[in-house]
């Protein structure tokens, strides 16, 4: 009997009933992308702006005191000091090593451009900035595991006309726009360009446009600029782009002198990935270096996090809070339509409870439809909004199922509340005689 | 012995006396009518009677139980025990058929019986339009569709407020008969009607006028004419 009345109500009320579960699936979908992408937001929006660079620089300490001290730049020359190169497959040996996504060593080497006559070789050309680097350089690390890492990942966001460089290529090289312009450089020119430890014949394989000063550059691999600078085995400076937890009070505190935490306050930022953490974890595994945060990035990269998330969390709360506004409208509508009917049969002689039974189990039915519907919507949704937002897909997590579930029904009890009210107060004496 | 004794009610609806002072008994197996000019109180008499209202004073015992002080819940209890209810309008489920009607009765009363229900029907005449909706039904079907309703729990007290109000007359003769036949088996109807041809059939008519009772009339051999 029960099921007669609620298939007879369900039935007689299609409308309304569709409006609820549109409503529910209105709700349900944008919590389901919103959840979907709100988990899987944490590894998106780091990947999205570690395409933005590195966040982190490590240089040779003498070089960095030196800079502190006089206000000298890297590429002064001043200090002739480096960084083992051997050394930086430590680095995704350390504690945090999963956390570091990319990195890559340069050398800069100061060299002229030479002339195409052999004549021109001797007066010297012009003095440009050589830069030597991994682009994907393949490591074998000592744990057994491999990592590829370099510029190819880190500066994803350059322009190349023509060919971004290899590691095994030795003799070939990368300009920067504004250097090619001014030296009227195209790809595949080949030039000679000459340095302390002699000279090289080098093919420009593209021009890249990087928005920076980089456009200044002639990039080279790291080889080739130890072979030029006379100097093997050695890097002026790392950049690291690493995930980090965002900075709080304590990670400030550590970040200015790690001597001054407590035993525990030291373990628990030890352990956290905050960007101080990890540059001191750095330092430990680099002798004689000095890792730094680039700061504006580090911070916004957590700031953005956070912000993104909250909105999403704040997008999920409105909107199921609007689906159940709007599904409370529509049961105490149907409420009021019906409260003859729903007088009869406490006139009859139904309690309160089954009568409210009744209603709500009309409104969980097609609110579980609706659920349905949306959910799958939302998966929809999410993948619209890895593609757009993020440019790629969002991996889906079973466990927004329960959640959207458990949101769904929580939206159907507090919407049904107002309806509920409505018909315990209901006197059949009253709306049975049409009062 | 009485199965209704009503001592003294009044019901007040802010500055409305609905009912003042009414005392009323109704023998067990005595077939009543309530007459009256409309606002006279008649639908707000019967709503105390039938357990769906609590009157602002006084005090109603139906079968040696004082109702007026019970809760809701106690009161739904009692209405679905005792009561049968017969309404002008006669209020059925559109979207159920005659005999699911029955059942609902039946369902927040006991358990839903289909062969009972089926012989309800049956009983009013209507046992070959059990599978029909209420709107393939007429007028006069669907009230004795209410009827059998009524009936289905095995009441006390048969309350019907103007159950004859929307009827033709050759309607209104078959609800008659149907009333006729139930007082006979020994069932106590209280009829509310403004048709003093329903009236004349009853033992005994009451008649209010603001809420009180003017006078009470034996139909014992021959109506007597009121109004
Ligand atoms: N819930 C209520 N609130 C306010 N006034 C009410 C209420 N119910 C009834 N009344 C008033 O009480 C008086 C009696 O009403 P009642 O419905 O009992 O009259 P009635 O005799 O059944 O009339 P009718 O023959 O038209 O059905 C009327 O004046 C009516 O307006
Ligand atoms: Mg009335």
């Amino acid at each position: 009997m029960f099921w007669r009345l609620i298939r007879g109500a369900l039935f007689r009320q299609k409308g309304k009933m569709l409006m609820i579960a549109f409503t529910i699936a209105l709700g349900a979908s944008l919590a389901t992308a919103m959840l979907n992408v709100m988990l899987d937001v944490g590894d998106k929006v780091n990947q999205e702006l570690k395409t933005y660079g590195a966040n982190i620089q490590v240089i040779p300490k003498e070089a960095s005191l030196l800079g502190d001290l006089y206000g000298l730049g890297e590429d002064s020359g001043a200090a002739e000091r480096y960084l083992r190169e051997s050394e930086l497959g430590s680095l995704k040996t350390i504690f945090w090593a999963f956390n570091i996504v990319d990195f890559a060593p340069y050398l800069n080497v100061r060299a002229q451009l030479l002339d195409e006559s052999p004549d021109a070789a001797k007066t010297g050309g012009e003095e440009i900035r050589l830069v030597g680097a991994w682009f994907a350089k393949h490591l074998d690390l000592p744990t057994g595991e491999s990592v590829d890492t370099g510029m190819r990942n880190m500066k994803s966001w350059w322009e190349v006309d023509g060919e971004w460089l290899t590691d095994a290529d030795e003799d070939a090289a990368m300009a920067g726009s504004l250097l090619a312009e001014r030296a009227g450089l195209a790809a595949g020119d080949r030039i000679r360009v000459g340095a302390q430890g002699g000279t090289r014949e080098l093919t420009i394989t593209g021009i890249f446009n990087a928005g920076s000063d980089e456009d200044e550059r002639l990039y080279v691999p790291l080889k080739t600029a130890q072979a030029m600078a006379g100097r093997a085995g050695v890097v002026s400076s790392v950049e690291v782009s690493a995930l980090t937890t965002p900075d709080n009070e304590l990670s400030r505190r550590a970040a200015q002198n790690p001597k001054s935490l407590s035993t525990k306050e030291w373990e628990t930022w030890y352990c956290t990935a905050y960007v101080s953490a990890i540059c001191y974890q750095i330092e430990e595994a680099l002798g004689d270096s000095v890792a730094k945060p680039i700061r504006q990035v580090a911070e916004s990269e957590g700031a953005i996090l956070e912000k993104t998330q909250l909105l999403m969390l704040l997008i999920t709360i409105l909107s199921l809070a609007g689906s159940a506004l709007g599904i409370s409208n529509l049961v105490t509508a149907g409420v009021m339509e019906r409260s003859r009917e729903i007088g009869l049969l406490k006139a009859l002689g139904a309690n309160n409870a089954p009568v409210s039974w009744l209603v709500l189990t009309e409104v969980l039915l097609t609110g579980a439809v609706g659920g349905a519907a949306g959910y799958f919507a939302g998966l929809g949704f999410a993948q619209i909004i890895g593609h757009t937002v993020f440019g790629s897909a969002i991996s889906i997590k079973p466990m927004v199922i329960p959640l959207v579930g458990l949101l769904v029904l929580a939206v159907i009890l507090a919407g049904s509340i107002p309806s509920i009210r409505l018909l315990l107060s209901l006197r059949p004496a009253e709306v049975l005689h049409g009062r | 012995m009485n199965l209704l004794e009503i001592k003294g009610i009044s019901k007040i609806y802010g500055n409305v006396k609905a009912l003042q002072n009414v005392d009323l008994e109704v023998k067990r197996g005595e077939w009543l009518a309530v007459m009256g000019p409309s606002g006279s109180g008649k639908t707000t008499m019967m709503n105390i009677i039938g357990c769906m209202d609590k009157p602002t004073e006084g005090a109603v015992i139906l079968d040696g139980k004082d109702i007026s002080k019970e809760s809701a819940r106690s009161l739904t209890a009692t209405r679905r025990e005792k009561i049968g209810l017969i309404f002008q309008q006669f209020h059925l489920i559109h979207y159920l058929t005659a005999v699911e009607n029955i059942m609902v009765a039946q369902y927040y009363h006991s358990m839903p019986d289909e062969d009972e229900a089926l012989r309800a029907l049956d009983r009013v005449g209507l046992l070959e339009r059990a599978k029909h909706l209420p709107s393939q039904l007429s007028g006069g079907e669907q009230q004795r569709v209410c009827i059998a309703r009524a009936l289905i729990n095995y009441p006390m007290l048969i309350l019907a407020d103007e159950p004859t109000g929307n009827l033709d007359e050759a309607n209104e003769g078959i609800v008659m008969d149907l009333f006729r036949q139930l007082h006979e088996e020994g069932s106590t109807i209280v009829v509310v009607t403004h048709d003093p041809e329903v009236a004349e059939e009853a033992q005994r008519t009451v008649v209010l006028e603001h809420g009180r009772v003017a006078r009470i009339a034996y139909n014992v051999i021959a109506p007597p004419i009121i109004l």
